[in-house]
C-alpha cells in the first residue's frame, strides 16, 4: 500500500516547527510579561497563598518554598500543579491550561509583580 | 439479670462488638453460633465497664483527675486541673516519660483524651489509641479522604481531637465526615457525610458530646460557605438537627444581609463549643463573615457571623446570641474558646463566659442571657476600634471609617490573625487569671473585588503583614478578665501557636513554635522549666494522674496557619514531624513525694 508523502512531511514539519517555535523559546527563556505576572499574582493569592505564603514567602518546611523552584523547569511545575506532588494536591480537574501558565509566570517572577 | 430485650437493646445501641463494619467497610462479622442470651448480655457489658463513658462522667470531667474526658479539660473549657504534684517547686524536675511518633508531617493540634489508662489522639490522617503508661500504640485507624481535599483548607492540615462517649470515639475528617469508632478496637461503627467538601467545607474540630448528642461544626469561612452546627445520634449517626449560623430567608436576622449575600456569608464553626450542663446550654463561636471585603455585605450586621451562639443541645435552637464584630471587614473570626467561669463580678456571683476575641477585646458575658459585663482591650496596639459601647458594639476608629468610605489601603492592628487566634486559653480559679497566647502584629489591608468560584478562597482583600519593631509577634499573657490588663506577660519572637494549660500547682504550660515545651509560674510568669521537643508546639497540653504519678501530654509538630501563611522565615530551621510527648516528674522524685 502506498502512503502519500505530503501528510507525513506535514506532520514532521509541525512537530519540528512546534519544538523550535519562537513562542516556545520565549516561554522558556524570556522574562514573563508583567501582564501575565499580574494575572498570576491574583490567581496565586486565591489558590496557592494559604500554603505557600503571601508573596510566595514561607519557611519552606511543611509546604514548598516556591522561591526555590527551578525557573527553567516548566514541565515539572505544570506536572506538580496538574497531578499534585507530595503534600501538594492536584489541581488538574479545576484549572485551565492558561491558568497554570499565568501561575508559572508569577512563580518565574519570584512572587514579585 | 437481663432478658432478651435488654440484650437486643444493648447490641442495637452499639455497646458491644457483635456486628459492625470493619475498617475496610467491605465485610461484616457474622455470628457463627447461637449462645445463651444471658451470656451474650454479660459479654456485651464487660467491655462497657472499661470503655463506656456516661453523660455523668463527662459532666464531672473537670474534676476527674484520673482521666481527661472533655476537650478543654472539662465542659467549661477552663483547661484547669486540680492536680498539684507538678508545682512551682517540682516542675523543674519534669522529664520525658515517653514519645510516640504520629507518623505525620502536618500540623499537630490534637487535644489528647485519656480514659482508664488509654490515650486517644488524632491527626488528619488517623485516630490512635495509646497505652498511657508505656506509650505503646494499641490501635490506629487511618482516615482516607480524596487527595484534592487540602485545596479547600486554608490554614494547615489539622485535626484537633476526638470526643468519647458510650464506648465510642467520635471524630471529624478533612473531607467533612463525622465518624464513630469502637474505643476498644478502633473499628468504624458509623460514618456520615456532613456536606460536599468540594463547595469549600472541611472539618478539623473535635466533636462535643453534650446531653447525649454529638455536636459538630464546619470550617470553610474563607471559601464562601454558609456555616452551621449539626447534632448527631451517637448510637447510630442519625442526623438530628442543623442550625445555620446565617439565617435563611424568612428567619430572624436574614435582613442583616443584602440580597443573596447570605448564601456565601461564611460564619464557620471550626472550634469545639463549651457546655454548661446545669443550664443545658452549649456555647459555640461563629467565624468571620465572607468575603472579607465588607462593602459586599453592606448594609447590615451580617448575623450571626463573629458571634457566640447559646444553643439547646437537643434541638440546636438558638437561645441567645451576642455579636462581637458586626459587618466585620477584618476576618475577626470569633470561633475560639468560650471559657465558662463562675466568678464574682462587683460582688455578685455570676455565671460568666470569657472570650479573648480575635478583634483584640476580652469579653465577659453573662452566660445565662448573653448580656455584656465587660469588654476591654488585651493587646498592646489596636487602631481598628477605640472601645466597645454599652450595647456591646465596637466603636470603630476613624481609620476603619475611612477604609469603609474609600476602600483605600490602611495599616490595621491587630491583623486578620487577631489579638488571639485559635490558640485556646486557660483559666485558673486560684489566681482568677486567664492565660492566653496573644498576638501582636498588624497588616496593610486593601479591599478588592471578590469573585466567587466554588472550592476556592472568597476573600476580597489583599494583605501584607506588619511586624512590630521589636519583632516579638507573640505574648503569653496572664490577663485579668474584667480589665483586660496583663498581670504578667512573656514575649516570644514567633507566636506560641498551641493551647495553654494551668493547674492547682500554680503552673502554666504552653509551647513555642520553635519546639520548646514550657512551664511558667502562674503568679509571676517566671519560667520554671522547658524541654526541646523537636518540632513546633501547636498542640493542646493536658494532664492527669495515674498510679500516683501526674502526667502532662502534648502533641508536637508544626504546620499550622502561622507556619504556612504568615511567611515567618525565622521558622525555616524548625523541622516538621508529629509526635506525642508525655512528661512526669523524675520517678525518684515522685517516690520521694509520696
Amino acid at each position: 500500500m502506498r502512503i502519500p508523502a505530503w501528510p507525513v512531511l506535514a506532520l514532521v514539519f509541525c512537530l519540528v516547527g512546534a519544538r523550535a517555535s519562537p513562542a516556545a523559546d520565549d516561554r522558556a527563556d524570556a522574562a514573563p510579561s508583567p501582564e501575565l505576572v499580574s494575572q498570576g499574582k491574583g490567581l496565586y493569592r486565591q489558590l496557592c497563598s494559604t500554603c505557600h505564603g503571601v508573596n510566595m514567602v514561607n519557611p519552606g518546611t511543611s509546604s514548598f518554598d516556591l522561591r526555590m523552584f527551578p525557573r527553567e523547569d516548566r514541565d515539572r511545575f505544570v506536572g506538580s500543579v496538574t497531578h499534585g506532588k507530595n503534600s501538594m494536591p492536584a489541581w488538574g480537574d479545576m484549572l485551565q491550561p492558561d491558568e497554570i501558565e499565568v501561575l508559572w509566570a508569577y512563580v518565574r517572577a519570584g512572587g514579585k509583580s | 439479670m437481663f432478658g432478651p430485650e435488654v440484650a437486643e437493646s444493648l447490641a442495637m445501641s452499639g455497646h458491644g462488638h457483635s456486628a459492625h463494619k470493619l475498617n475496610n467497610g467491605n465485610r461484616e462479622e457474622q455470628p457463627t453460633m447461637k449462645i445463651p442470651l444471658l451470656a451474650t448480655a454479660l459479654f456485651l457489658l464487660l467491655p462497657a465497664w472499661g470503655y463506656s463513658q456516661t453523660t455523668d462522667e463527662l459532666v464531672k470531667g473537670a474534676t476527674d483527675t484520673a482521666n481527661v474526658l472533655n476537650y478543654g479539660m472539662g465542659y467549661h473549657q477552663q483547661r484547669f486541673s486540680p492536680l498539684s504534684q507538678v508545682n512551682k517547686q517540682t516542675a523543674r524536675n519534669l522529664v520525658p516519660a515517653w514519645n510516640l511518633s504520629l507518623d505525620d508531617n502536618r500540623s499537630q493540634e490534637s487535644h489528647p483524651l485519656v480514659y482508664n489508662g488509654v490515650i486517644y489522639v488524632t491527626t488528619h490522617a488517623a485516630t490512635i489509641a495509646v497505652d498511657a503508661k508505656s506509650g505503646k500504640q494499641i490501635w490506629k485507624t487511618k482516615v482516607e479522604y480524596p487527595p484534592e481535599t487540602p485545596r479547600i483548607v486554608c490554614c494547615g492540615i489539622i485535626n484537633r481531637g476526638a470526643a468519647l462517649y458510650d464506648g465510642k470515639v467520635f471524630r471529624t475528617t478533612l473531607d467533612a465526615h463525622v465518624v464513630a469508632l469502637d474505643a476498644k478496637t478502633g473499628q468504624e461503627l458509623w460514618k456520615q457525610e456532613v456536606i460536599n467538601w468540594k463547595d469549600g467545607y472541611s472539618q478539623t474540630l473535635a466533636p462535643l458530646v453534650a446531653d447525649g448528642v454529638v455536636i459538630t461544626g464546619t470550617s470553610g469561612g474563607e471559601y464562601g460557605i454558609r456555616g452551621f452546627i449539626d447534632g448527631w445520634d451517637p448510637a447510630t449517626g442519625k442526623h438530628l438537627w442543623r442550625t445555620y449560623t446565617i439565617p435563611g430567608p424568612g428567619e430572624p436576622g436574614n435582613d442583616s444581609w443584602p440580597g443573596d449575600t447570605w448564601k456565601h456569608g461564611g460564619g464557620s464553626t471550626w472550634i469545639t463549643g463549651s457546655y454548661d450542663p446545669e443550664l443545658k446550654t452549649v456555647y459555640w463561636g461563629v467565624g468571620n463573615a465572607g468575603p472579607w471585603n465588607a462593602a459586599v455585605r453592606q448594609p447590615g450586621d451580617n448575623l450571626h457571623t463573629t458571634s457566640v451562639l447559646a444553643l439547646d443541645p437537643q434541638t440546636g435552637k438558638i437561645k441567645w446570641h451576642f455579636q462581637f464584630s458586626p459587618n466585620d471587614p477584618y476576618d475577626f473570626d470569633a470561633v475560639a474558646d468560650m471559657v465558662l467561669v463562675d466568678m464574682d463580678v462587683r460582688g455578685t456571683p455570676t455565671k460568666a463566659l470569657l472570650n479573648a476575641n480575635r478583634n483584640g477585646f476580652l469579653y465577659v458575658l453573662d452566660r445565662t442571657n448573653g448580656k455584656l459585663i465587660a469588654a476591654n482591650k488585651f493587646v498592646k496596639t489596636m487602631n481598628w476600634a477605640t472601645g466597645i459601647d454599652e450595647s456591646g458594639r465596637p466603636i470603630e476608629s476613624d481609620l476603619t471609617k475611612k477604609m469603609r468610605a474609600t476602600g483605600e489601603t490602611v495599616e490595621v492592628w491587630p491583623s486578620v490573625w487577631g489579638g488571639k487566634a485559635w490558640s485556646p486559653s486557660a483559666y485558673n480559679p486560684g489566681t482568677g487569671l486567664l492565660y492566653a497566647n496573644t498576638l501582636e502584629f498588624g497588616m496593610k489591608y486593601t479591599p478588592t473585588k471578590p469573585q466567587y468560584r466554588a472550592g476556592t478562597t472568597y476573600w476580597g482583600a489583599d494583605l501584607e503583614w506588619v511586624f512590630p519593631e521589636d519583632k516579638n509577634v507573640g505574648y503569653l499573657k496572664a490577663i485579668e478578665p474584667l480589665t483586660g490588663k496583663a498581670k504578667w506577660e512573656v514575649p516570644s519572637p514567633t507566636p506560641r501557636w498551641g493551647g495553654v494549660l494551668t493547674t492547682a500547682g500554680g503552673v502554666v504550660f504552653s509551647g513555642q513554635a520553635t519546639g520548646e515545651f514550657e512551664a511558667f509560674d502562674a503568679d509571676t510568669g517566671q519560667k520554671l522549666w522547658q524541654f526541646q521537643t523537636g518540632s513546633g508546639v501547636e498542640g493542646q497540653p493536658v494532664t492527669w494522674q495515674q498510679d500516683g504519678v501526674q502526667y502532662v501530654a502534648v502533641t508536637v509538630g508544626h504546620g499550622g496557619a502561622y507556619v504556612v501563611y504568615a511567611g515567618d522565615e525565622r521558622l525555616a530551621n524548625v523541622p516538621s514531624g508529629g509526635s506525642l510527648w508525655v512528661f512526669a516528674l523524675h520517678p525518684q522524685l515522685v517516690q520521694a513525694s509520696r
